[in-house]
């Protein structure tokens, strides 16, 4: 039987009905459309399904959508502003942390979990931090000096 | 991957709680952070008709001291372990646990009492809590009961738990005087790893230059479950700490171990580890007991 949750995704409050046997990752991209949060392992191994969940990030495949009523998430979408892309997001291009892309959602979203909380971080908490998402074209070089060269470490809401 | 369909309890008291548990039984699974119900569910190794969840219990969140005891609710996360001050002040070796289990992200989520439940060979928390003498409250409708872990776990997957029992919280008395504590992992990797030897080490010291008075090892995967390593900390108990006394007592753990061989490592190889670990682990607990 569906239920009705209520949920904050990037801002924008979302009313809908899910199955209780559906992910947070399923409802994310097939409800609500928001395919910039990718599905990988799907047993929380691989990190592309990464979302911020009241602040935290974590695997959305591994969350059911029903236990998301009254969170506040933040997707890849959530991050462009009106004024253009997110610093880490720019910095991902000027380096060329980006190859065939599958990780990227889930790697800058722990990189700005990680700059929120300690916007001096060095390289070890950077790798840390990125721990859980794999990139298998193997670019993780390009992706840490891409996080450590981020200019403007302030949150950005 | 589809999680197979199921119907979804969310009760907001613990007597609710224990009566849907208690109606439904084998029937139902309690749901905490879902790190290893959910990837089970969906690989269709267990297939649970109802899935009860703890989220929205209140008396199953938080770290609280109280009496002489920390009390950690069920639905306490792994992060939440790693980053609390009262953990990292009394218990060094489960804050040390806390901080390797899975990933950043399988930490945000991954609860106390599903790492305990789970009952896992390799669990990271279980030779943590265990080396303190921590205990389980299960609870049922008619009733609760306290194991202490060391009693809890009887085989991979398997525990003291009745069907209708709710692990609510893990309680570990407060060690006074002068005490030392750690937990090392042993892996390939440091990430999403299941370890191939784990060791928790505790020592207490009748003071800062004296023998000690209480010793306990874990050691985790190299057996069906946690075990105690007996017999090093009978060589261990009343003795002047030194470095040889601990190399003895590594050799005494690897006996005590019962590893397998499989495609992570040998049993072999496990047991040397175990020697090896198990010295450092003393060695770096004795630090920490000098220095408290």
């Amino acid at each position: 039987m569906k239920r009705m949750i209520r949920l904050t995704i990037n801002d924008k409050d979302i009313e809908i009905a899910v199955k209780p046997n559906q992910t947070l990752a399923d409802v994310i991209r097939e409800e609500i459309g928001l395919t910039g949060t990718k599905k990988g392992c799907e047993v929380g191994e691989c990190g592309t399904c990464t979302v911020i969940l009241d602040g935290k990030p974590v695997n959305s495949c591994l969350v059911l959508a029903v236990q998301a009523d009254g969170k506040n998430i933040l997707t890849i979408e959530g991050l462009e502003t009106a004024q253009g892309l997110h610093p880490i997001q720019e910095a991902f291009v000027e380096k060329g942390a980006v190859q065939c892309g599958f990780c990227t959602s889930g790697m800058i979203l722990s990189a700005k979990s990680l700059l929120d909380r300690n916007p001096d971080a060095g390289e070890k908490e950077i790798r840390a931090a990125i721990s859980g998402n794999l990139c298998r074209c193997t670019g993780y070089q390009k992706i840490v000096e891409a996080i450590a060269s981020v200019k403007d470490r302030r949150p950005v809401s | 991957m589809l999680l197979p369909e199921f119907e979804f309890h969310e009760p907001t008291t613990m007597p609710e709680a224990c009566e849907i548990m208690g109606r439904l039984r084998e029937k139902a699974r309690p749901l905490a952070g879902g790190t290893d119900l959910i990837v089970n569910m969906k690989k269709k190794l267990v297939r649970p008709e109802h899935v009860v969840s703890l989220a929205k219990i209140g008396d199953l969140q938080g770290i609280v001291r109280e009496n002489g005891f920390l009390k950690i609710g069920a639905c306490v996360t792994a992060a939440e372990i790693a980053g609390s001050d009262a953990v990292e002040k009394t218990f060094r070796a489960l804050a040390e646990g806390a901080r390797v289990l899975g990933s950043p992200l399988i930490r945000n989520l991954a609860s106390i009492a599903g790492n305990v439940v789970s009952a896992r060979p390799a669990a990271d928390l279980p030779p943590a809590l265990m080396v303190y003498g921590a205990r389980a409250i299960l609870v049922k409708t008619s009733g609760e009961r306290s194991v202490d872990l060391n009693d809890f776990f009887k085989g991979p997957g398997k525990t003291v738990m009745e069907p209708d029992e709710i692990l609510t919280r893990i309680i570990i008395e407060i060690p006074q005087g002068c005490y030392g504590d750690s937990y090392i992992k042993l892996g390939v990797r440091q990430t999403l790893e299941i370890s191939l030897v784990n060791v928790a080490a505790f020592i207490s010291l009748d003071n800062p230059d004296g023998p000690m008075n209480k010793a306990r090892i874990v050691l985790g995967s190299v057996g069906p479950t946690p075990i105690r390593a007996l017999s090093a900390e009978e060589v261990l108990r009343g003795q002047s700490p030194t470095d040889g006394l601990f190399a003895r007592a590594g050799e005494a753990a690897a006996g005590d171990a019962r590893p397998i061989d499989d495609f992570r490592g040998s049993a072999e190889y496990r047991r040397d580890m175990v020697a090896v670990l198990t010295r450092r682990a003393l060695n770096a607990a004795l630090d920490r007991a000098r220095s408290r």
